[in-house]
């Protein structure tokens, strides 16, 4: 999707958030989770948010991920004016796009660590024997090549997070949404998997969001720290 | 997305959940089996039907038999005032029991209502059927018979023929003679069956002994018949009685009683008929198993049979046969397809007909009700199974909210998690409904034997090919069918999961 005339952004800017607002339930009784959000991240930047519990932190990133549409504002992601896109091209967006990472890794069960990231290559349209290699070339950058054909639960959380990272960064993502995603685990597995993000990302020039509520991950990891608060910016 | 994934995801999400997998499709088994297994059995039915109804001609026939009208259908008969006391309404139902018992008319099958109906269009025949008892005699030996006329394509004529022809038109001059009277007249070795082709053989019908008027007969307590020299003695006291009755002892009241009664009969004529024939084949006679087939007026199990148009000529000189007409016509129409047509025509001519074709679509009716309403059965079987198959599939989307949710968030679209869902619907439909036919035809060889053991008890008919059938049309329907239930069962439950809010779908536990 091209971008909406008269929204002059410039190159340099991986997303463009203007008076974003975010609100549920009914007219007359709304709760606003994000109000009058505005927000610009160069491409390759790596930006925190931290915030509190319910301060706004996963809306912003889900919005920006496409999972979600603004109640009103605009919001423009990786050249998409994503308020305006259809229901299909909103997942081709979060197909080619961006890649996400969850604090609770979201793997499907039943399938082994490659089928898990062939999934967005197969949604993507892709080959069988390009997805498959993308896949390996994927888990073997997150050092999985020799769990390949384990499933999630005869994984660590450490490794399965890997497998997530691996699945968010198969279809090469031009930008990378990471919700806590060292929540669910121990500080030396949390060490490990924050290294191979900045590896990834510095590598890449690969545009970081990430959501913390961890002070010092924050600052050693991303260039900006933004805080939220109660659905608003404040610093 | 590749269709070929589409597939895979479809298959791999049916194979993680085996049990429920294989229990519903087993419902989509039984379903498309009861469907399957109805259909072919209504459709084989239906062929055994046509093909036991054009196995011989009986399709093309019309048989005709002698019509009794009553006054009641002819108005302009009447009877004499009914006398005496009584109320209008027992008045009018006493004359009309004297109208219909004194103006009671047959109307016959006779040689001119046979030329009417041989007239009509696409008659091909006409073959008078009757029973008529006439003496053979060859070589000075007579016998007592049934004489009957038959056609020269008469399979059953043909299928019992031991020696010599069948006949090679309908008016030859010939005779076929069964090897029981030749039994009768003293030619007994087989070299005699031979023997007795080219002979000539005389045949002499009489009037028969319940013939109106004054008879004289003799009737032995055995059930013996009276020989021809005994008859034709019998007939001379016959002629001379009317002249003798004085002799007897007898009062002058009777004996005028007597001369009143025979007053209108013309004693001196003899009702007889003679002719001669050769004789081109000896028959045997029916076998049990012959005679166990469905009766056919056209079956000839008289001992003298003559082809059915010399027959008829004998017959209809026979004094007062003209008048009576015989038992019974039948009727062979050139194409089964005008037989209702002239079905008709010969009922406007006053004749009472039946039809086999008749029968046939009647039987027809019947079995299409029968077997339509178990193919609404087994359609609702399969219908009930869909029904299992949404609510598994609802479940299954409700299990699988998480797993949508991720498939959302890793790019899949709406429209291909659906066709997922539906794929999975097509699958157990196709897996179900092939299984179905499948095992519907497994079964159809213990119960086609089952069915030809039943028949084979009740009716002596037997059986050429299986009363199921399998025919292309059948699998590809029943198949389709079980898809498309299936499909259309999933197509709900698809949509819930693709209407599913893939963060919401995330948080789900």
């Amino acid at each position: 999707m091209p971008l909406a005339s008269g929204f002059n952004l410039a190159d340099e800017f991986a997303i463009r958030v203007i008076d974003l607002t975010k609100a549920y339930g009914k007219t007359g009784a709304l709760l606003y989770a994000l109000r009058g959000v505005a927000l610009e991240v160069r491409r390759g930047e790596r930006v925190a948010l931290l915030g509190k519990s319910g301060s706004g932190k996963s809306t912003l990133l889900n919005l920006l991920g496409g999972l979600d549409r603004p109640t009103a504002g605009r919001l423009e992601v990786a050249g998409h004016a994503l308020e305006r896109l259809t229901g299909r091209d909103l997942a081709r967006f979060r197909s080619a796009s961006v890649g996400m990472i969850f604090q609770s890794f979201y793997l499907i069960s039943s399938r082994t660590a490659l089928q898990n990231v062939e999934l967005p290559l197969i949604f993507a349209g892709r080959s069988p024997r390009e997805r498959r290699s993308e896949a390996r070339r994927a888990l073997e950058a997150v050092g999985l090549s020799a769990r390949l054909h384990h499933r999630p639960a005869e994984l660590s959380g450490g490794e399965n997070q890997r497998v997530a990272i691996a699945r968010a960064l198969a279809n090469r993502p031009e930008i990378l949404l990471a919700d806590e995603p060292t929540g669910n685990l121990d500080s030396a597995t949390a060490h490990d998997v924050v290294t191979l993000i900045r590896e990834h990302v510095d590598k890449n020039r690969t545009t970081l969001i990430l959501v913390t509520h961890d002070e010092e991950l924050a600052a050693a990891c991303t260039d900006r720290v933004l805080r939220l608060r109660d659905g608003q910016l404040v610093s | 997305m590749r269709a070929r994934d589409l597939f895979g995801l479809a298959l791999a999400a049916l194979w993680q959940q085996k049990s429920r997998t294989v229990m519903t499709t087993l419902g989509v088994v039984f379903g498309s089996f009861v469907l399957a297994a109805s259909l072919s059995i209504g459709q084989g039915v239906q062929d055994t039907i046509e093909r036991e109804s054009h196995r011989s001609d009986y399709l093309r026939r019309i048989t005709v038999h002698p019509q009794w009208r009553s006054a009641d259908s002819d108005p302009s008969s009447d009877v004499s005032p009914i006398p005496g006391k009584m109320s209008a309404a027992k008045r009018e139902r006493i004359r009309r029991a004297v109208r219909e018992h004194t103006s009671r008319k047959q109307v016959a099958v006779t040689q001119e209502k046979m030329s009417q109906m041989a007239a009509l269009e696409h008659v091909e025949a006409v073959v008078p059927v009757f029973w008529q008892s006439g003496y053979a005699i060859v070589d000075q030996q007579s016998q007592l018979t049934a004489v009957a006329g038959a056609r020269p394509q008469d399979s059953d004529c043909r299928r019992r023929l031991v020696a010599g022809r069948v006949f090679d038109t309908a008016s030859e001059p010939a005779a076929l003679v069964s090897e029981f009277l030749l039994y009768r007249w003293g030619l007994i070795d087989d070299a005699s069956v031979q023997g007795v082709l080219g002979k000539k053989v005389r045949v002499e019908l009489r009037a028969p002994w319940h013939e109106r008027g004054f008879q004289v007969h003799l009737v032995r307590s055995e059930g013996d018949e009276a020989t021809l020299e005994e008859t034709v003695a019998l007939e001379r006291i016959k002629q001379q009685l009317p002249a003798t009755l004085d002799r007897f002892d007898l009062t002058a009241d009777q004996v005028q009683l007597l001369r009143q009664a025979i007053l209108d009969q013309d004693l001196s004529v003899s009702s007889v008929v003679s002719e001669a024939f050769t004789i081109v084949g000896v028959v045997r006679l029916a076998t049990a198993e012959e005679q166990k087939l469905p009766w056919d007026p056209l079956r000839t199990s008289a001992d003298l049979i003559l082809p059915f148009q010399t027959a008829s000529d004998l017959f209809f000189r026979l004094s007062g046969n003209s008048e009576r007409g015989v038992d019974q016509a039948v009727v062979v129409v050139d194409d089964e397809r005008n037989t209702k047509e002239v079905y008709q025509r010969i009922s406007d001519l006053g004749m009472r007909a039946n039809t086999l074709l008749e029968y046939i679509e009647q039987q027809r009716l019947i079995y299409l009700l029968i077997f339509g309403g178990m193919t609404c059965v087994a359609a609702v079987a399969l219908l009930v199974a869909a029904l299992g198959i949404a609510n598994t599939m609802l479940m299954s989307v409700l299990e699988r909210t998480r797993e949508i949710g991720i498939m959302k968030a890793v790019g899949a679209g709406n429209a291909q998690l659906q066709l997922v869902f539906v794929i999975e619907g097509a699958i157990i439909g196709s897996l179900g409904g092939g299984l179905g036919v499948l095992l519907a035809w497994a079964t159809s060889f213990p119960g086609d034997a089952w069915v030809r053991s039943m028949v084979a008890r009740s009716v002596p008919v037997e059986l050429k090919e299986s009363l199921f059938v399998f025919p292309v049309w059948l699998v590809v329907v029943s198949l389709l069918f079980a898809v498309v239930v299936t499909t259309l069962a999933a197509l709900y439950p698809a949509r819930r999961a693709a209407k599913i809010d893939p963060v919401a779908a995330l948080r789900h536990e």
